[in-house]
């Protein structure tokens, strides 16, 4: 197996690439996989008259005769063949096992990611276990992909998550969920919390949230020898976005930044810290084949024990919330409220969905807005520079002292394109998954409906050729000199991109601009004799690698 | 629960039972670039199936949609309205158009405006400006749909849906570019 796996990877790629390909995919690739079935492509015909693609004898894949395809018209400028996924390059299936299981892959898989774009180029195959992937890590082949979405986009499998849902009798959520039921919810959910007009009521709320945050780094500094350093911010910013999330979307407050927290709010971070990296080990859970569950118990068990954790805590929320409605009712009151009490007020959604979605809507709000706010002070603690410029805008354009609302922030292009260029650097979700839902052709190779494709979005958010310098924290790059000037791409969309982007993504932007403004306006944040340099880790969301440390100076 | 009262609670939470309409609760918000005009329009829809014919025939903009394939499309929408609600109201055919259902997190409605038109447009909302990067065929007057609401003086005007998403062939000739 060492054997094979070296020639796989060694440098004689090229000179071996034909051969390889069609060696391997017939000893090992098809003994552990099965390849997409690819009799959904053969209703796709393909016109191709190309003299050159005819010599290619013996690789057509793809009837090339005949009419076209709806994806393929004849013009005359460009008639090349198109490849079939059996010639797509790739890395073999054993030495990507190798890979992440015993070389620990899962922690690198952003950097794997690059590693086999430089390899086998920007579209390519690989093997998890039973998963066919293929990759793409080009922005015009994933702009490709995200506009041809239909009204119902389906981002992977989701069998596992599923079967928790059914073993217990649960809803599905705007994660899990898929087709119309899908639709459905995200009609719903979109119109109260994706427009940026009805994010920004929630100024005040994030901004009660964000002055207990400075109170508590006051406190925590106050502790350290220095009594400037704050160590692990990220334990700071996860319970600035949980009690943030709470605000928002249940309607209530949890204590997590007060210095004496109430002990069943310590109780229930204690837990939910628990299942958020419970949960992120058990991510693979649905990884490993049913069949292997009564030898290796222990993910699944966990799994469904982290999602009890979790949809306990949105039932707890969601039923306090229905039993003030109600008694608010009994007395005659006038009910007032934002989403929750939309949601349990107007009935689109079942109490069981509204469960799940609130359950989902916790799990995908806490960590990546935390570790996002963790990155942008370690990454602004490490830029001077940068940090005096965003911090003159500030006082320029705001003021020292003023508490920013969401309208103020078009006054501070530096802060937005902070966070553009933060996440750029360090994208929560390395990459994005999508499901084929009808034949592609891609980077001239067909992709046939049901292929699981994998959006790189890290290799090209540092692809020279989308960002230059693309190593280098610049703000700056994401600044328009004017309306007509363009600056963004399809090269870092940390959000995603379309029906099926990130629902949360107005109210990230929300806590992460406003608490960015005031940590600003309050302190010079600086590297201290505690900080270390910080690599990222992918751990189910591309984390911090370890501790970020960092002064907290107030302004003068 | 909350079976009573289904007046009271409408009022309470502002519930909008047409998903695409938004809902005039202070927690929600208006509806981006609309004024209110259309927010007492829209409400009063929601509850009177006749409100429409209520409305007199002379209040109404008549705007103009070149399709893809160069079909003109003509539809009538009243001031305060989007130009997404005029494709929604009139169930004009213009394929994948407004997906995100007007909340900014896709492109699909896409328009290219003539010149004059363009220059008197309500200000761009850098969430705009960020989805239009996005957007395909981009023009020096393109704008969002959904984010343009009609005005008296829009009276007449053409709009021009841009090209189709690349078919496959382009995508595979940009990436070879790239």
């Amino acid at each position: 197996m060492s054997f094979f796996t070296r020639v796989l990877t060694m440098k004689c790629k090229q000179a071996l690439e034909s051969e390889r390909t069609y060696f391997y995919h017939a000893i090992f690739v098809s003994r552990f996989h099965q390849l997409p079935k690819l009799s959904s492509s053969q209703s796709l015909e393909v016109q191709n008259n190309s003299p050159a693609a005819a010599e290619n004898k013996g690789e057509e894949m793809v009837a090339d005769s005949g009419r076209a395809g709806e994806l393929l018209k004849p013009t005359p400028h460009q008639l090349g063949r198109v490849k079939s996924l059996q010639e797509m390059p790739g890395p073999n299936t054993l030495y990507n096992l190798y890979e992440f299981f015993w070389k620990d892959g899962f922690g690198r898989i952003h950097e794997i990611q690059q590693k086999h774009t430089q390899e086998y180029g920007k579209i390519f195959k690989s093997h998890f276990g039973p998963q066919f992937v293929v990759s793409i890590a080009d922005r015009e082949m994933v702009a490709q992909v995200l506009r041809a979405e239909g009204r119902a986009p389906q981002r992977a499998n989701m069998e596992s998550w599923q079967e928790y849902r059914d073993l217990r009798g649960r809803a599905m959520g705007l994660i899990s969920a898929e087709g119309e039921q899908w639709l459905k919810m995200r009609s719903v959910l979109r119109q109260k919390i994706l427009k940026p007009k009805d994010v920004a009521v929630y100024s005040k709320g994030v901004n009660e949230v964000i002055t207990d945050l400075i109170k508590r780094i006051h406190t925590l500094r106050s502790q350290e020898d220095d009594g400037e350093t704050v160590t692990n911010v990220n334990n700071l910013f996860f319970k600035y976005s949980m009690e943030g999330v709470a605000t928002i979307l249940y309607e209530c407050r949890l204590g997590c930044l007060e210095n004496n927290v109430p002990q069943q709010t310590v109780e229930y971070i204690e837990a939910l810290e628990l299942m958020f990296s419970m949960f992120k080990t058990t991510m693979y859970a649905g990884a490993i084949p049913k069949w292997l569950r009564p030898l290796i118990p222990k993910p699944w068990r966990e799994f469904c024990r982290s999602w009890d954790g979790l949809f306990k805590f949105s039932q707890i929320h969601v039923d306090n919330k229905l039993k003030a409605i109600q008694s608010q009712l009994d007395q005659g009151e006038v009910v007032n409220g934002g989403l929750l009490t939309y949601l349990l007020v107007s009935k689109e959604l079942t109490l069981e969905e509204i469960y799940a979605n609130m359950t989902e809507m916790l799990l995908a709000g806490v960590d990546t807005t935390s570790f996002t706010l963790s990155w942008a002070t370690y990454l602004l603690a490490k830029h001077p520079e940068v940090q005096q410029r965003v911090y003159e805008e500030i006082v320029n354009k705001l003021g020292k002292d003023q508490v920013p609302v969401a309208h103020d922030v078009p006054k501070l292009p530096l802060i937005r394109a902070v966070l553009k260029e933060t996440l750029r650097l360090y994208p929560v979700l390395p990459g994005n998954g999508r499901v084929t839902q009808k034949d592609l052709i891609i980077g001239g190779y067909l992709i046939p409906k049901g292929t699981q494709l994998a959006l790189c979005h890290y290799t090209t958010s540092y692809s020279e050729e989308n960002f230059s310098m693309a190593n280098e924290f610049r703000p700056e790059r994401w600044l328009r000199k004017d309306n007509l000037d363009r600056v963004d791409n399809f090269g870092s969309i940390p959000f995603g991109y379309g029906i099926r982007s990130c629902i949360g993504k107005r109210i990230a932007e929300l806590e992460i601009h406003l608490a960015l403004i005031q940590l600003l306006q309050n302190f010079e944040i600086k590297i201290s004799s505690k900080t270390e340099p910080v690599n990222a880790k992918t751990h189910g969301l591309l984390t911090p690698g370890n501790s970020i440390n960092v002064r907290f100076s107030d302004r003068k | 629960m909350a079976a009573p009262g289904p007046a009271r609670l409408l009022r309470a939470a502002a519930a909008s039972s047409r998903r695409w309409l938004f809902s005039a609760s202070p927690a929600a918000g208006t509806r981006p670039g609309c004024g209110s005009a259309a927010a007492a329009v829209r409400a009063a829809r929601l509850f009177s199936l006749s409100a429409r014919a209520v409305l007199s025939s002379e209040d109404k903009i008549t705007v103009h949609f070149i399709n893809r394939d160069g079909d003109k499309l003509t539809a009538k929408g009243k001031p305060g309205d989007s130009l997404l609600d005029v494709v929604v109201d009139n169930n004009l055919d213009i394929d994948g158009f407004g997906a995100c259902e007007g909340t900014l997190a896709c492109s699909t409605c896409h328009l290219i405006f003539e010149d004059h038109i363009f220059e008197k447009l309500d200000a761009i909302t850098d969430e705009e400006m960020d989805m239009l990067d996005l957007a395909y065929g981009l023009t020096e007057t393109s704008r969002l749909g959904c984010q343009i609401c009609l005005k008296k003086s829009m009276d007449d005007m053409t709009v021009r849906v841009p090209e189709a998403v690349a078919d496959a062939r382009q995508s595979v000739d940009m990436s070879k570019n790239s």
